[in-house]
């Protein structure tokens, strides 16, 4: 009862955020949010179904590109959005048919490998995506329903609400699916892929299910940028950019629901502090990063509930 | 234009230099070092620092940049990788990408950012004609080295007695714990001397490459793409792979400007996906 | 008597070795069989073949009549067969419970069920409740699969592969690593399990004490071949058998 207390009054303080914090912490909140997102999809991959993958910015990418492409070319926010997701998921399951058959390192530079081809179609195909200027002039188009409602998007704060809300739906979902048999069925591939094989589970069709969901979630957070970025360059499709759900996730837990969720608050509020003090936040940022992984593997959420590291 | 060939073999051996001490420390130890393109960088900065900066011959600046990330690399694996070894592979990937966080920041607080090309060696200056165009005599020194090193490394690991340890190991540790070989003394060695060989990469490059950061990270990417292509821990497959990687990166700037780096990727997938083990690999 | 699995000229090899080789192995439903032999006759791997671990480099393999050699592991499962690993494979983050019910909504086909909690799937939860007991696991349910000791992950073993209510169950070695008491406790499990339910066991076995009390049949292994096979006394009596055991009491 006390977890769903804290998650309520979270979830208010994040709906009345705007009355009383200034816009740059809005922008800050917007942006963890997406991490948020980008990293839950990690981490299914990774901490529920035991995949690293190197390339997941590759779908987020996909689900930015496409969002922002929908949106010069028919402002409408929510057809941006969908069209984002949905581009991701299919490239992610492409993809995944790929991948899957490989595991362990295989798979991870197998994933950095597409990965890098996504970011080097991004940053060369000036026809299609702008080069290495990328998409710009991406309109904050308005929540549109036609005939039912449509409210402007001009002011940041509007956008935050779809934001939130869509990232509030995204977590619950996820959590249904983490709670679910097939949930269940991700975290015992995990375990032993031998042993589930041998329980009736076919492993390459979950794994390839997993890895849909995550590119999902990754294309998802992609879709959400361009709105309120009004741009969108090669970076996000890079493999440096892959790295940020997997410190976010080690940082805040790898075996837990809420880690990448925690992660990702604390990689942005870290991020902050240590950008006042000196320009070199990267070295901070790896010693954190050699910190967790010698001694905090179970990152900080396990350090409040006792869980212990990984293995 | 066979002569853009010559170019790609001379870029290669930057590449092979990188790729072989990444494949001999993934073979021994079982680690994929992610922050090897770091090492790399550190030889080219110390380098650029003894030769361009402090004067000192370039032969012996060469030798003390060697020195100088043996060291590093001894650190790197003595007090924090081998914490690690009995994890999923997936935190030796994280810890050493921890690590090129850290590189990549501490050569800019030390050495400020891009670095200037130091003044070439009086005794290599100049180029000599080769296919009808102009050859730099720099190039063709790095194309020997990089052979000199290849026939030296295969010396090594074939007729030498040490050689011969670091193999059995690699194939059976167990085994070769059980005949007396200390284990976490040799792979401290074998991750030195595979960090020294991606500084020697970097050292050699000092006078006609652009030192600055990140350059490491950029190389990296190409290493794995090298190992994978000759097969993870195979010596022999990362020459072969070095020169193809090195040879169609030059032919796609030349022939295939937009999508050369597009198309590089694909073949390492593609050789991912139909044969793991990599070309030479069993 | 009806014949359960048939193996057909059965071969695989690991380089130059003949693991298993020209094995015709029949198992009949409802005999509870032994297959024993020395250290690297092919036991392991003739089962490893016939629960789809495995493929054959020759031979074929039959589940009631119908081909299966070429059957993925976990299409077998679904098919009704089922099997231990002599080394612990459990689900090690998973709790007593979770490992259980895996295998149980596996076999309901619920595993896709995607956004309904664990907790309503009243059918498998009730049937994990019950196998938890049948196994002697209900103290330790919640307990993650890897702070068992070590005779409990053998009953958590035991318990995942008869899970999934397979018409045939492998248990390779299923008193591997025990101590004396461990020993008896488990073989008592596995005469339990072969009791109560309608799964016909093949099990691979060291101690003679065991396979001799259980077993209805006895499958003899030599080098990668059946040497014999028989009733238990005949088996006792055979010279072939007592020679390559060398003067073990059998």
């Amino acid at each position: 009862m006390k977890k769903t207390l804290m998650i309520l009054i979270l979830v208010a303080i994040l709906f009345l955020l705007p009355l009383f914090a200034g816009k740059y912490v809005i922008y800050m909140t917007i942006h963890i949010l997406l991490l948020s997102l980008f990293s839950l999809g990690f981490n299914l991959l990774f901490g529920y179904t035991g995949l690293l993958s190197f390339g997941h910015a590759g779908f987020y990418a996909v689900g930015a590109y496409a969002c922002a492409k929908i949106l010069l070319a028919a402002p409408s926010l929510l057809a941006g959005i969908f069209g984002g997701v949905i581009f991701a998921g299919v490239v992610s399951f492409i993809l995944g048919v790929l991948c899957i058959r490989h595991t362990r390192i295989y798979f991870a530079m197998l994933t950095l490998c597409f990965g890098m081809m996504i970011f080097s179609l991004a940053w060369k195909w000036r026809d299609m995506t702008g080069g290495d200027d990328g998409l710009v002039g991406i309109p904050r188009a308005p929540l549109e329903i036609p005939g039912l409602l449509r409210i402007n998007m001009g002011a940041m704060e509007s956008y935050y609400y779809v934001v939130l809300v869509s990232s509030l739906l995204a977590i619950f979902l996820f959590h249904r699916l983490v709670n679910s048999p097939l949930g269940l069925t991700l975290q015992g591939i995990r375990d032993s892929e031998t042993r589930a094989a041998c329980v009736g589970i076919s492993v390459r069709n979950y794994r390839l299910i997993s890895f849909t969901i995550a590119g999902l979630y990754a294309g998802l957070a992609g879709a959400l940028l361009p709105p309120l970025e009004n741009t969108v360059t090669p970076p996000v499709a890079h493999w440096s950019h892959s790295a940020e759900p997997v410190l976010a996730t080690l940082l805040g837990g790898i075996y837990t629901f809420a880690g990448p969720i925690v992660g990702s608050f604390l990689f942005y509020i870290i991020k902050d502090i240590i950008v006042r003090f000196t320009e070199y936040w990267l070295i901070c940022l790896g010693v954190i990063v050699l910190v967790l992984v010698l001694g905090f593997r179970g990152g900080v959420v396990s350090i409040f509930s006792g869980k212990g590291g990984g293995r | 234009m066979a002569f853009q060939g010559l170019v790609g073999l001379s870029l290669a051996m930057y590449l092979w230099l990188l790729a072989a001490g990444l494949t001999i420390v993934f073979g021994v130890l079982g680690v994929l070092n992610f922050a090897h393109g770091s090492l790399f960088m550190l030889g080219a900065y110390f380098a650029f620092t003894f030769y361009g900066l402090w004067g000192v011959n370039f032969w012996l600046a060469i030798i003390l940049s060697l020195l100088t990330v043996g060291i590093v690399g001894y650190l790197m694996e003595r007090f924090f990788l081998r914490h690690i070894y009995h994890l999923d592979h997936a935190y030796q990937l994280l810890l050493t990408f921890g690590f090129i966080l850290i590189f990549d920041d501490a050569v800019k607080m030390v050495w400020g950012g891009v670095a200037k090309i130091p003044a070439m060696p009086s005794f290599f200056e100049g180029t000599i004609p080769v296919l009808g165009r102009l050859f730099p005599i720099y190039n063709i020194f790095i194309i020997g080295s990089g052979l000199l090193v290849a026939l030296l490394l295969s010396t090594l690991f074939e007729k030498t007695w040490w050689g011969k340890i670091v193999r059995a190991s690699a194939s059976d540790r167990e085994m070769a714990s059980a005949i007396g070989v200390n284990i976490p003394m040799l792979f401290t060695g074998v991750f030195v001397f595979g960090a020294m060989l991606a500084a020697l990469g970097g050292a050699l490059g000092t006078p006609v490459r652009v030192v600055a950061p990140g350059i490491g990270a950029a190389m990296i990417i190409q290493a794995f793409i090298i190992t994978v292509i000759g097969g993870l821990g195979n010596l022999k497959g990362a020459f072969v792979g070095a020169i193809i990687v090195g040879v169609l990166s030059a032919y796609g700037i030349l022939l295939f400007p937009v999508f050369e780096l597009f198309l590089i990727f694909v073949i390492m997938a593609v050789v991912l996906m139909v044969k793991p083990q990599g070309l030479f690999g069993g | 008597m009806k014949e359960i699995i048939r193996t057909e000229g059965l071969a695989k090899y690991f380089g130059e070795l003949a693991a298993v080789h020209a094995v015709n192995f029949s198992l009949k439903e409802g005999i509870f069989t032994s297959i024993i032999g020395p250290n690297g006759a092919g036991k392991t791997t003739l089962i490893n073949l016939m629960s789809g671990y495995l493929f054959p480099d020759a031979g074929r393999v039959f589940f009631r009549g119908t081909e299966i050699t070429k059957t993925p592991a976990h299409k077998r499962v679904k098919m009704g067969i089922s099997r231990s690993f002599q080394i612990m494979n459990i689900f090690p983050r998973l709790t007593v419970f979770q490992n259980i019910l895996l295998p149980v909504l596996s076999r309901l086909n619920k595993n896709s069920r995607a956004f309904s909690a664990l907790g309503s799937q009243k059918e498998a939860v009730e049937e994990t409740e019950k196998i938890l007991n049948e196994v002697w696991l209900w103290e330790e349910k919640d307990s993650p699969a890897a702070a068992l000791s070590h005779g409990d992950q053998r009953f958590l073993e035991l318990g995942i592969a008869v899970a999934t209510n397979p018409q045939v169950c492998f248990l390779d070695e299923p008193s591997s690593g025990m101590n004396p008491i461990e020993r008896i406790k488990v073989l008592e499990l596995v005469k339990k399990l072969s009791a109560e339910r309608k799964t016909t066991f093949a099990i691979v076995e060291h101690d003679m004490d065991v396979v001799f009390s259980l077993s209805d049949w006895i499958v003899v292994m030599n080098r990668g071949e059946i040497l014999a096979e028989g009733k238990p006394d005949e088996i006792r009596d055979n010279k072939e058998v007592r020679d390559i055991y060398l003067g073990e009491e059998i």
